[in-house]
């Protein structure tokens, strides 16, 4: 049955092909000076070089690289990007990175504009203007930053999470091209792979998804279990770039529809016990799947399909083997979450954001239950 | 015209509400605990509603509720149509959605705000009995 009401954005404008970076110019007709924003492995690797250099060669002046983004990014890194920011004058943001570059971009971008302290712009909906123009290239294939109107950022002080959502931080425009996955480690190649197929599998199973997010979902899906294996593995060209688009294609749907108790329970082993967000979502799915099978069974085996199993009981054994397959850990044992301190996990992720739209409810004895069993 | 003919009514019907959570024995130590300042910014008609849960509060209370403009800083401001809020009070609101669709805003540490939506569940069937007390049943939604 069709839901009595759906709302669905894509805000940013996505171009995806091999070796589209070199044409980045193209895309930026009209704009003479560009920003940068990176991080300073990237540049090490020249991967900025690849954005860079064919700019410049079409006459737009990059007046800056900015690259001191660290992997989970913080309240005072923005504000030293926002300074370098106003320091020079430029018509468009370029984030060359992975989602913690991306989403310091965004925030960066939001506070050049506002004029405001980062942390004055927390909420939702806060922002009533447009900001400025911001590219986003991904270098991962898993958080779809690049298109989602979210950024999270890290507040030192208080280890805590900021979130900041409006529609007006999603990119103008996303350039996805496998050329910028070309180094991508075979394990972060894992993590940000099991990253955007819990996205995928969390926004489709979501009490918010609607049609146009599932389409979504499904599609990523599918093109994750048939590119995961060999974007891991030989790296290929092909399998990157599909897990690109599948990786968008996920963030498109979850920037709608939300997420669900997997993510709730890996942001709060993310805050507490610094396990990789990618890591903590491939070792968590299979149980949140197991438990949200009570209620979605139809819905689980639709996403089973979409993989090329038959059913929910088999994609749920499918995606725990991908992690392994992926050189992932499997247990939370194995990523320094103390037995003592799943209770803490718990009642961190029952008041976590991401499980109000998860399909059943889940409080955190429910969750203490699935962290043990992940345990 | 909305629900509400001016601020005064919205303070009886929304304000009385915030006061009967703050001497409820579960909503009021959970809201209590989040030691948050909460300010509710109307439109139509324009009024403010503020939950102080950080300063002490009167006797048989367990947060202050506090109608009109005020110097306390909020940790967290919510603004939305006063018609918005009432359908929000009856448990018949998206919330998701209604921060997806700009019919809410929140300023501040949205997860704090997340946290307490388990705690203040009792509040949608208060709401309906309340109004009905104060005979306001034609405000009661079906």
């Amino acid at each position: 049955m069709l839901p009595s009401f759906v709302d669905f954005t894509m805000r940013t404008r996505l171009v995806a092909g091999p070796g589209l970076v070199r044409e980045l110019a193209t895309e930026l007709a009209g704009y003479e000076r560009v920003l940068v924003i990176s991080d300073a492995q990237l540049v090490k690797l020249g991967l900025v070089r690849e954005v860079t250099e064919p700019l410049e060669a079409a006459g737009v002046d990059v007046v800056g690289v900015f690259s001191d983004v660290p992997p989970n990014s913080e309240v005072e890194v923005v504000m030293a990007g926002a300074g370098f920011a106003r320091a020079r004058q430029y018509d468009a943001l370029v984030a060359v990175g992975g989602g913690s570059v991306i989403d310091t971009a965004k925030a960066i971008n939001m506070v050049v504009a506002t004029g405001q302290h980062l942390l004055d712009l927390q909420g939702l909906g806060v922002l009533d203007e447009p900001l400025g123009t911001l590219v986003a290239i991904p270098t991962t294939a898993g958080t779809g930053s690049e298109v989602t109107s979210h950024a999270v950022i890290k507040d030192a002080g208080t280890s805590a999470k900021l979130t900041f959502t409006s529609p007006h931080l999603a990119p103008d425009l996303a350039v996805i091209d496998p050329v910028m996955t070309r180094d991508l480690p075979p394990k972060l190649a894992a993590s940000t792979g099991m990253d955007a197929l819990t996205h995928a599998v969390e926004a489709y199973l979501s009490t918010n998804a609607n049609p146009f997010t599932d389409a979504l979902a499904l599609e990523a899906t599918r093109l994750i279990a048939q590119n995961f294996r060999r974007a891991v593995r030989e790296r290929d060209e092909e399998s990157r770039y599909g897990m690109l688009v599948a990786s968008s294609l996920a963030g498109a749907a979850f920037n709608v529809a939300l997420v669900g108790c997997v993510h709730a329970m890996a942001h709060a082993c993310g805050g507490l016990y610094d396990v990789p967000h990618g890591v903590a979502n491939a070792i968590l799915l299979p149980w949140g799947l197991e438990f949200n099978r009570e209620v979605a069974a139809e819905r689980v085996d639709e996403l089973g399909r979409a993989f090329g199993v038959e059913d929910g009981r088999q994609f749920i054994e499918a995606v725990s083997s991908l992690a392994a397959e992926g050189g992932l850990p499997t247990r939370l044992s194995e990523v320094g979450v103390p037995r003592e301190g799943l209770e803490a996990v718990a009642e961190a992720a029952a008041v976590d954001g991401a499980v109000f739209t998860n399909p059943r409810e889940a409080g955190a004895e429910d969750l203490l239950k699935l962290l043990e069993r992940a345990f | 015209m909305g629900v509400f003919k001016d601020a005064a009514e919205l303070y009886e019907c929304i304000g009385g509400l915030f006061r009967r959570g703050a001497e409820h024995p579960e909503m009021g130590p959970k809201i209590r605990a989040s030691k948050l300042i909460i300010k509710f910014q109307y439109t139509n008609p324009e009024a403010q509603l503020t939950i102080d849960a950080k300063n002490p509060p009167p006797e048989g209370m367990y947060f202050n509720v506090i109608e009109g403009e005020n110097d306390l800083q909020a940790d967290v401001t919510m603004s939305m149509e006063a018609d918005v809020a009432h359908k929000f009070w009856f448990g018949k609101l998206n919330l998701v959605m209604a921060l997806n669709r700009g019919m809410m805003r929140a300023k501040g540490p949205i997860a704090a705000i997340l946290k307490l939506l388990p705690s203040i569940k009792p509040a949608y069937e208060l709401y309906p009995q309340y109004l009905r007390e104060i005979g306001k049943e034609d405000k009661i939604m079906g």
